[in-house]
């Protein structure tokens, strides 16, 4: 979840007012940020990803002043029309179809807010851009290059440019190959036969989205004044993306100026800071909520939570949503809005009405029934991972990979590559594991395994299977078989048999086949010694292993 | 006059016999006793100051495979020198390693150690190796030989020359070490003076049996007197695993509270387990860093087309939920592949799927994968717990009190709620309990009520309140575990240790 570090005077002058970081510390829980860490000038917190607006110290401040009370309801922002313009090129329809842009006036950065700004646009690109693929954003100083500028799509030799961080020019296919950017994500543009890129009135590249800006227009302490261009494949998403830059400049002191982006078609006016609005019943918050807030009420819990609202008719709220709001999907939502309002705290935990009785699964039972005459026969549990590999799985256990492996495509550890359809292989290596500790040495495991199994809608299932094992000098044959019987005559199993059998983990002539109304449901035997030496063992090992969803 | 048992006698007999002073295993021979009974007399007689017991600490290597490979062909820097001057002191390595007959495995070595002990010159460019002479036999290759010939050696016996060889031989991985403690028991004065006065041996009898039961033949026999306070040999219960104890605790809870236990699919649709929860097809965090996807198996089969269908439109554009919806177009094949499940949710949204009659109150403690590197606070494979309650008028004040209780139950007094935000759950928050065993407060369940874009497009009517989150913490928290890992290393010492939870 991403991380912002909020300093306490930065925050202060964001509000207006002295904040201690005690204070901060005590009330930013309760707007739905965790703390990670607080310093003596500091508060680290983590805001959940669907709230980008809080990417900056001005978008939490807003929140803040809110919730204290001190500004509530919408905060309104003021936009100048603006002259400069943005040209879309038809070309563009093909690789990336949108843009929109905005200018910002005034400004006055310093090393910290350019590089909260450069935090905001990569919460953007994450969370609302999908890494990009849907919105990415260029941030530039106005003020080395001249309107109007276009965005058009060009070859990919035709434009050469020094991009961000460079010192030489680069061709937009050369970008694509050396580039760091351009390795990481030219996959959002390089299937095109032309790329996008937004340019000046004198050809100059201010960017190559969504691969990266130009040097041109490095945006530094210096810079006075913003454009901003916002290009993506979803026209909703670039707008939203660009509200929320362009309300916490403002925030942060900046004016805003509009720019007209003419598309072949038609003219926009960008940014759109125009409140959504959408309706709320009351009793529908009071009912999810527990509580019984009049009208009034409502209206006040949702002002701290800096939106705003009035009453349609009777319980019927019309609430307008700031423009930075992009979270905002559906009534419910508000109705958390009037909860973290309201406040978290002042909500008194009630009992539940609901009156059931409680059931245990039945394999749930069948499994601690294994395990009570387990522990009964004086084995210990143990408890291992269903995922495993093939060596640990297969090879050390002398046996071949059946057709019933479920394979993963990609594990980040090359320990965990299958899942297991057997729990010996884990209970040898827990003996291998424990050789240092006293003999006799008895283990049981009661758990699932997986296999593939192609009627059924995952096309694998899990089932319940117990293992044990007995090492010591004179573990056997016999006695690992009055073991499973004792095991299966106290699940209450009436009949079985045992007939010899066939089994490469197991010594030939000492492992046998259970039987169950004439289906195989388990082995038992002595492990072969090849299979205890590839397990560093020394000890015989006496073995069985039965699939309890047989019995 | 001093009363013995027979151990007792039988072990200062035996050590008078071997001139009052003798290790262990010298007097378990003599004395025909048992190796535990001769040291129960040792420890007995010396607290009595009859014997003394002198311990010395010995350090016996002997050779592994590899070693003895080494001491029948030579070490391979030897056997390399060897080959080179039979061809007259100058060659390639090639020509070199092929005159020694040395196997490819020990090149590197021998290369290594010409270097190291400075018998020859390599041309790294060149690949030639050139020498004088046949260097001496070192102390490394003397010692080497003479484990060879004994079989195993005592480090402290050996002279200062051949005792500094051995780290050498170590750290070559050529002999195994192993640390031994010698014990010796010696006569005291007294002893002696009460083993010149004679010990007359009285037959003592140990075990009662069945044949002196029934023949009352017990009457007669001296039974010998045992020493109570004796340690006895450890034994070790059959044992529920700690962790499944635990699981056990809290399923009991879920179960005292009237929850019924659910269980589905570790093996997993990402229909079920991403797309039926709203969760985005287009979302960074589906994607592959965090999920393990199947290779084989690839895909699975989607539920019956009205769920899918009204799944899909709730996702492009709200469908009739009254949501924005995500505003993209939802494809059947992403839904289709095959996932180890990411939460015990996908089993609750099935469930409730096929139960959409209230009330439904259900819970699972089950198996979850994260595609993560794994480290002291992480598991690729881990337990969730989840609780659900779906009613007519529940809220979340009541999952607010609902939790509470839980927590009460496990033993955590004081709880705080907090917002949080959740993909599938609106309004959402996040529970902290005070640890009284850390004094500090931890984060533990999530919880919230199933949004609408989740419960409208299966049909289900009624609130449903979710709560859930990883067990693992909480069982570190119980057991004092402070290694994530620990949990399922199965260390039989700590299982057999660690006594019933509470």
């Amino acid at each position: 979840m991403p991380v912002i570090t909020l300093f306490r005077d930065r925050f202060s002058s964001s509000i207006g007012r002295s904040i201690t970081v005690e204070e901060m510390a005590k009330w930013l829980p309760w707007m739905g940020l965790d703390i990670e860490e607080v310093g003596p000038d500091y508060v680290k917190v983590e805001f959940n990803p669907n709230r980008v607006d809080f990417s900056s110290h001005a978008g939490i401040a807003r929140g803040y002043s809110g919730l204290r009370g001190w500004k509530t309801g919408l905060p309104e922002y003021e936009m100048k029309e603006g002259k400069a313009a943005l040209n879309v090129d038809p070309s563009v329809s093909e690789v990336r179809p949108y843009v929109l842009a905005a200018v910002i006036r005034n400004i006055s950065l310093d090393y910290d807010s350019v590089r909260e700004l450069m935090e905001i646009q990569e919460d953007l690109h994450w969370g609302v851009g999908r890494d990009r693929r849907k919105v990415s954003i260029g941030v530039h100083n106005m003020d080395v290059v001249q309107q109007p500028f276009s965005y058009v799509a060009r070859e990919p030799n035709a434009v050469r440019f020094v991009p961000l961080d460079k010192t030489e020019e680069m061709s937009l296919q050369e970008i694509l190959e050396r580039h760091e950017k351009g390795v990481g994500y030219r996959h959002l543009v390089d299937w095109a036969p032309k790329y996008p890129l937004i340019i000046d009135s004198k050809e100059q590249v201010l960017s190559f989205p969504p691969i990266i800006n130009g040097e041109l227009t490095r945006v530094d302490s210096w810079t006075k004044n913003l454009f901003i261009d916002v290009t993506g494949t979803d026209y909703k998403a670039i707008a939203r993306s660009l509200n929320v830059l362009v309300t916490a400049l403002a925030d942060m002191g900046a004016s805003l100026e509009s720019v007209n982006v003419n598309y072949p078609d038609r003219t926009v006016v960008s940014p759109d800071l125009t409140p959504q609005r959408m309706r709320l019943r009351t009793d529908y918050a009071n009912r999810l909520l527990g509580l019984k807030l009049s009208e009034s009420k409502v209206i006040q819990s949702l002002r701290k939570s800096r939106l705003d609202a009035k009453k349609i008719s009777k319980g019927v709220l019309e609430v307008s949503i700031p423009a930075y709001r992009i979270d905002i999907m559906h009534e419910i939502d508000l109705v958390e809005e009037v909860a973290i309002g309201y406040g978290y705290f002042r909500m008194k935990p009630t009992r539940l009405a609901t009156m059931t009785t409680g059931k245990q699964h039945t394999t749930s039972k069948k499994a601690n029934r294994a395990r009570q005459v387990m522990i009964g026969l004086g084995f210990t549990e143990v408890k291992n991972f269903i995922l495993t590999n093939r060596v640990a799985h297969y090879e050390n256990m002398r046996q071949k990979v059946g057709g019933g492996m479920i394979k993963l495509a990609n594990p980040v550890s090359t320990e965990y590559s299958i899942a297991r359809e057997n729990l010996l292989p884990s209970l040898m290596k827990n003996l291998m594991d424990n050789k240092h500790e006293s003999y006799p040495q008895r283990l049981f495991e009661v758990s699932d395994v997986i296999r593939i199994n192609r009627k059924t809608e995952t096309r694998s299932e899990r089932r319940l299977h117990t293992a044990g094992v007995s090492s010591h000098s004179t573990a056997n044959f016999t006695e690992i078989k009055s073991i499973a019987e004792a095991l299966l005559a106290n699940l209450g199993v009436k009949r079985w048999d045992v007939k010899a059998t066939r089994h490469p983990s197991f010594l030939q002539g000492r492992v046998a086949a259970i039987y169950v109304k004439r289906r195989k449901v388990g082995v038992l035997g002595e492990i072969h010694p090849e299979v205890i030496n590839n397990f560093e063992l020394e000890n015989p090992v006496g073995a069985f292993e039965i699939d309890l969803k047989e019995i | 006059m001093v009363e013995l048992r027979e151990h007792e006698q039988k072990t200062l007999l035996a050590l008078q016999k071997l001139g009052g002073k003798a290790p262990v295993n010298q007097i378990v021979e003599a004395s025909g006793l048992a190796h535990a009974a001769v040291m129960r007399a040792a420890l007995s007689l010396t607290t009595r100051k009859l014997t003394r017991i002198h311990e010395q600490k010995q350090t016996v290597i002997k050779l592994n495979e590899e070693g003895k490979h080494h001491a029948k062909e030579n070490l391979p820097e030897r056997r390399l020198i060897r080959g080179l001057l039979k061809l007259g002191g100058e060659a390639s390595i090639e020509e070199a390693v092929k005159e020694s007959t040395l196997e490819k495995r020990f090149l590197t070595i021998a290369l290594g150690w010409l270097h190291r002990k400075g018998w020859a010159t390599i041309e790294k460019k060149k690949r030639v190796l050139k020498t004088q002479e046949e260097p001496p036999i070192g102390v490394d290759e003397k010692l080497l030989s003479l484990l060879d010939e004994k079989g195993s050696l005592i480090v402290e016996k050996l002279d200062k020359q051949l005792q500094d060889s051995v780290p050498v031989l170590r750290k070559r991985k050529l002999v195994r070490v192993d640390e031994k403690t010698l014990r010796e028991l010696e006569l005291t004065e007294d002893g002696w003076k009460l083993v010149e006065q004679g010990i007359e041996m009285a037959k003592e009898v140990s075990q009662l049996t069945p044949e002196l039961i029934h023949t009352g033949r017990w009457r007669k026999v001296k039974l010998r007197r045992f020493d109570v306070t004796a340690p006895g040999p450890v034994v070790y219960p059959g044992k529920i695993h700690p962790v499944q104890q635990i699981i056990q605790r809290v399923r009991e809870i879920f179960l005292e509270m009237g929850f019924t236990e659910i269980r589905g699919p570790i093996v997993e649709t990402a229909f079920w387990n991403f797309d039926a929860l709203f969760q985005p097809q287009d979302h960074p965090a589906r994607e592959m860093q965090d999920t393990f996807y199947l290779a084989h198996p690839r895909e699975g089969r989607l539920p019956s087309r009205n769920i899918v269908n009204a799944v899909a439109k709730t996702h492009e554009d709200g469908w009739k939920t009254g949501s924005r919806g995500w505003e993209y177009s939802w494809s059947h094949d992403e839904a289709k592949r095959l996932i180890l499940r990411t939460h015990t949710t996908s089993v609750t949204i099935r469930h409730l799927a096929e139960h959409k009659e209230p009330p439904v109150k259900v819970f699972s403690v089950d198996r979850v994968y994260r595609n993560e590197k794994v480290d002291y606070k992480r598991l690729a494979e881990f337990h969730q717990i989840e609780g659900i309650v779906m009613d007519r008028n529940v809220t979340l004040r009541d999952l607010m009190g609902t939790l509470k209780e839980f927590y009460l139950k496990l033993g955590l007094r004081k709880v705080q709620f907090w917002p949080s935000y959740f993909p599938y759950t609106e309004p959402s928050a996040q529970s902290t309990v005070y640890v009284p065993e850390l004094k500090a407060w931890m984060e533990l369940c999530g919880m919230g009520i199933f949004r609408p874009e989740v419960v409208e497009p299966l049909g289900i009517k009624h609130p449903v309140l979710a709560w859930g989150g990883g067990l693992e913490r909480l069982i570190m928290l119980k057991l004092g575990v402070d290694d994530m890992r620990f949990l399922y290393k199965n260390d039989l010492g700590w299982i057999r240790r660690t006594p019933i939870c509470r």
